[in-house]
């Protein structure tokens, strides 16, 4: 315990310094709120005002409208496709070897409703993973064998034919990312700098205030300003979506739209932190936006994308050459290991025979190292695209729009999830075979050649069914990085234009 | 009195802090970019070149006449000039395979790079995008003060007390600034073109140096659109604030939004016409009607039974090419069969076999080349307009034209992949003619291999040969026509606005 002050006057004398920052503290306040009241009407009374409204509420109208049927059309094609996969599995299940030849079939990508918000990458993304079919078979003497299932992960370019000019869809993640922060420079690059050349930041200073309430309170009427087109247009795009029907929004949505909506508004504080710090440094308006325009064009509109095709350089990926490379020597290791097999036919004896045996584990290992180079030459890519968008963070325009596409369910790191999910599907769908085959007294439990596996009926309700599901905390987790370096760049910024506004000559 | 101005503009411009920033920002873009390009088409040449190669080597695989629909592949090699406008160089399909059984269009064709498809979530920019996007800016900020700012700051009323009149005053400023605005362009150009030659992989050729000169001409008019926009809107205002928010609003609009905008909504809303499944049901009643020839033929024959094989006893393998796609309404039927060995009491059946396939591949051909004319008009019809209206609608934008006129100089835009189609089309019209000089339809090597395999070393091979320089211009001059007349009419308006002006 400290010692208390026992003296009771000295306590007494204390008091008023206790008070003081009470009192400057409200004093700041009531200055911040008036110097924020002034800007505020300002901004309001502009011609910028005026566009940024219009053009805010044009796009969300036409985001609105483009994506209206959108989720609809999306999960009618996404059920279609389940149900026609789920019939071909169904039509297997009279025999558990059938199964184990066919597999899962096709897994699909489940569409998320909130796909307007963030859809540009869809058109490059598969959107499903193949449980199928190995392809071929062997026969001789009377005894026949065929390649077990596997994963397989499909390399559609799905805008091959595509002959339409190059594009950007109109989504909140282009919207945020491209005229945000356009209008947050246009409302920040002449704060200062205009305040100079008029003569009037001098007369704000004869006030008793300090620098840095100044500029916190110009920004926050620069946020305000924004913000109230941006809410008014977003709030309309989501009525007329939610309106229609067709866009079904729920909690977990709203919550998810919150936290877009709040990236956004620290992703436009970023540039308004950045106009306020290229406007107290340059002593014209027009030199100050001329700088801010092109740091805008390089960072915002060229960046990511020269970044982009510039680090995939660095990490090779493994050309489809080399796949069939791999794959030609990985059959002729399989065949020298299993030499012996060709001497060798399986048989229903029970316990399995010899013959049996190694057919088994010939046929799983066949399918299991394939399988396990199909999955590498994916890892491959992905760990190519994982260090180019990592590379591409320098932009916050990558940043902001990675982190809307994992809010929104959509684009690359929703892909690698998806990925996770159909490979625990994966080893789901073999274990079951495996115990199934198991329960089965017949069987001699040698699960690969039609005599050593169960020939019992399935039933198909039975068997566990791929359900992709979106995962929040996986959501959350994987834009949290982004958030984070957002608001790094927004603190290093705002930063910056403090202690620059501080040197600011009058 | 002209050139003195002239030379104040000019120093005016050149020293300013902005001139050098954008200079320098062009200039290093244009380096790394082209780079990076460059690495991407050595790569795709490389893709292209084995690619070529394997196929090449694949026809040897054919044992027989009729094993040639599968195996004939052709490639379509890169453009060098898709470093300055990608176009649809980098995006469409490039190899394509060559078949009697079926007319090849864009929609058959397939990529042969391995590369990683996830690659194309990073658009590529090209050079034309680093000067439509950044010279533009350039133009518009140079523009933007050249009268409010002088009005403002009174020099302007200086000028005019010179015997010097307003429409040379505008002269003088125009030129002076279009020569700063060309510098980092040309500069830009002379980068890239060193780059070129230092990586060597590139062979532009006399056609290039020209499509080249073409492209820098092009920049020049889109640079002179946007500077006269920007000297409107200058002259128009009082301010040089309202000018340059004006001058933003509409740069933004016609370089970032508009056109995304078009696409976006002509996607969208675009309903796909029902003639897609009415064209897919007319090409399977096409193929149904050479399907009722064919048994016919089998009925009708010296053979008893329907039975193609005739009876012939031996070793070999058969089977049928099959594929159809209603999206994209890729329907056909092959026929493929190979006797290895025949038996010797077999030999007189060869006859039959014979004249089944004399008379059934010149129908089928015949139906291909039938269904291919309505398989054309039908995708025409759906995504070439859709396409072309999307590409009509944009054009309202100076920026469009200036794409689509650039994509034509350097020969990667529709037309271009276009007339690699139709010389893939006469390719497979000169291998038909090949089958019919050699009479391999009735010849006993279009179904047996059995008394010698096929010499495919007569085939003609498939060259494809880029249209001329002349031929591209016809679709680029459009639009540069376009762009010309804009700029006329940008200057008319600024001269007679300025002229009436109080200063």
């Amino acid at each position: 315990m400290q010692p208390q002050p026992t003296d009771g006057a000295g306590y007494e004398k204390e008091r008023p310094y206790q008070d003081t920052p009470d009192r400057t503290a409200r004093k700041i306040k009531r200055m911040i709120w008036h110097i924020i009241k002034r800007e505020l009407y300002d901004h309001l009374n502009s011609l910028r005002f005026a566009f940024t409204t219009v053009l805010l509420i044009i796009l969300m109208l036409i985001n609105a409208v483009g994506y209206l049927d959108e989720y609809k059309t999306q999960s009618t094609a996404y059920q279609k496709k389940v149900l026609a996969s789920l019939d071909k599995m169904r039509s297997q299940t009279d025999n558990l070897y059938n199964l184990l030849i066919t597999g899962p079939g096709n897994l699909y990508k489940k569409p998320f409703s909130l796909s307007f918000c963030a859809s540009s990458g869809e058109g490059f993304i598969p959107e499903s993973a193949e449980g199928g079919r190995a392809g071929w078979s062997i026969g001789f003497n009377g005894f026949s064998a065929k390649g077990l299932w596997r994963m397989k992960y499909p390399q559609s370019n799905p805008n091959l034919w595509d002959i339409m000019p190059d594009y950007r869809n109109v989504d909140w993640a282009d919207i945020i990312s491209i005229v945000l922060s356009l209008i947050a420079i246009l409302f920040t690059f002449d704060t200062i700098s205009s305040e100079q050349e008029r003569g009037t930041l001098r007369l704000t200073f004869s006030n008793s205030i300090s620098r840095g309430t100044v500029l916190v309170s110009k920004f926050l009427a620069a946020l305000i300003t924004i913000s109230i087109p941006f809410l008014i247009a977003a709030l309309i795009n989501l009525f007329l979506l939610y309106s229609s029907g067709s866009t079904p929004l729920g909690p977990s949505e709203w919550g998810r739209l919150g936290v877009i909506v709040l990236i956004a508004f620290v992703y436009v504080s970023i540039f308004l932190a950045l106009g306020l710090l290229i406007s107290s440094y340059m002593s014209h308006s027009s030199t100050s936006l001329t700088i801010l325009l092109l740091i805008w064009v390089v960072w915002i509109a060229l960046l990511p994308s020269t970044l982009g095709a510039l680090t995939s350089g660095l990490q090779p990926t493994m050309t489809g050459d080399e796949l069939n490379a791999r794959r030609e020597n990985l059959r002729q290791n399989l065949d020298e290991q299993y030499e012996n097999r060709w001497s060798k036919t399986a048989s229903r004896d029970i316990p399995a025979t010899e013959g049996t045996l190694l057919w088994s584990k010939y046929l799983t290992e066949d399918a299991k190292r394939n399988e396990e180079l199909n999955e590498e030459h994916l890892n491959t890519q992905i760990a190519q695209i994982q260090l180019a968008r990592s590379i591409t963070r320098i932009s916050p325009a990558s940043s902001v729009r990675y982190a809307i596409e994992s809010l929104a369910g959509t684009g690359f790191s929703r892909h690698v999830q998806f990925l996770a999910h159909v490979r625990r599907y994966a080893g789901e769908f073999s274990t079951f075979l495996i115990e199934t085959d198991r329960a089965d007294p017949e069987s001699p439990h040698a699960l690969g050649p039609k005599e050593g596996t169960s020939q019992k009926p399935v039933s198909f309700e039975s068997i566990p069914k791929f359900e992709d599901r979106i995962s929040f905390s996986g959501a959350y987790t994987a834009a949290a990085t982004d958030i984070l370096l957002l608001l790094l760049f927004f603190v290093v910024l705002f930063a910056g234009a403090f202690l620059s506004f501080l040197r600011v000559d009058v | 009195m002209f050139l003195i101005l002239l030379r104040r503009e000019l120093l005016a411009n050149l020293m300013t802090f902005r001139f050098l920033v954008a200079m320098v920002v062009t200039l290093l873009l244009v380096v790394a970019n082209t780079v990076v390009l460059i690495a991407d088409y050595e790569r795709r040449l490389i893709s292209y070149n084995t690619a070529a190669q394997q196929h090449r080597e694949k026809v040897s695989n054919a044992k027989v006449y009729c094993e040639l629909d599968g195996t004939l592949f052709v490639d379509r090699p890169p453009n060098p000039l898709s470093i300055f406008n990608a176009g649809l160089d980098r995006r469409l399909g490039n190899s394509i395979t060559v078949r009697h059984t079926l007319v090849p269009t864009l929609w058959d064709t397939h990529s042969h790079s391995a590369d990683n498809p996830f690659l194309n979530l990073f658009s590529s920019v090209d050079l034309v995008l680093i000067f439509q996007v950044i010279l533009s800016l350039l133009a518009l900020l140079f523009a933007h003060d050249a009268i409010a700012g002088e009005r403002e700051a009174g020099t302007l009323r200086l000028t005019m007390t010179n015997p010097v009149s307003r429409p040379v005053i505008l002269l003088a400023k125009y030129i002076s600034a279009m020569a700063c605005l060309i510098l980092p362009l040309v500069m830009s150009l002379l980068l890239a073109l060193i780059l070129f030659s230092v990586s060597g992989s590139i062979a532009l050729g006399g056609d290039g140096w020209l499509r080249i000169c073409g492209i820098l001409l092009t920049s020049i008019i889109y640079l002179s659109v946007f500077y006269l926009i920007g000297l409107l809107i200058s002259a128009l205002t009082r301010r040089t604030a309202t000018a340059l928010m004006l001058s933003m609003v509409i740069w933004s609009t016609l370089v970032l939004i508009y056109p995304s905008l078009i696409v976006f909504g002509v996607n969208r809303l675009w309903q796909t016409p029902s003639q897609l499944e009415a064209s897919y049901g007319e090409i399977e009643q096409i193929w149904e009607g050479f399907e009722r020839e064919r048994t016919n033929f089998l009925k009708n024959d010296e053979v008893e039974g329907e039975n193609a094989n005739f009876n012939v006893k031996g070793s070999g393998s058969s089977g049928t090419g099959y594929n159809s796609n209603s999206a994209t309404l890729r329907y056909f039927k092959a026929e493929f069969r190979n006797w290895t060995s025949i038996n010797e009491a077999s030999e007189p059946q060869l006859i039959h076999v014979k004249a089944f396939f004399q008379f059934l591949e010149p129908l089928r051909i015949d139906t291909a080349d039938k269904t291919g004319l309505v398989r054309q008009q039908a995708l025409d019809q759906v995504y070439v307009h859709k396409a072309n209206f999307a590409k009509n609608l944009m054009r309202l934008s100076p920026v469009s034209m200036y794409d689509l006129a650039t994509e034509a100089w350097a020969g990667t835009g529709f037309h271009s992949i276009e007339d690699f189609i139709i010389s893939v089309q006469q390719y497979r019209q000169t291998v038909i003619n090949y089958f019919h000089d050699k009479a391999a339809f009735s010849s006993r090597q279009w179904f047996a291999s059995d008394q010698g395999e096929v010499d495919w070393s007569d085939l003609p091979q498939f060259s494809y040969h880029r249209a001329d320089v002349s031929t591209d211009v016809k679709h680029a001059t459009g639009d540069i026509a376009c762009l010309l007349l804009i700029n006329v009419v940008l200057f008319m308006m600024t001269v007679l606005i300025f002229v009436r002006q109080e200063v």
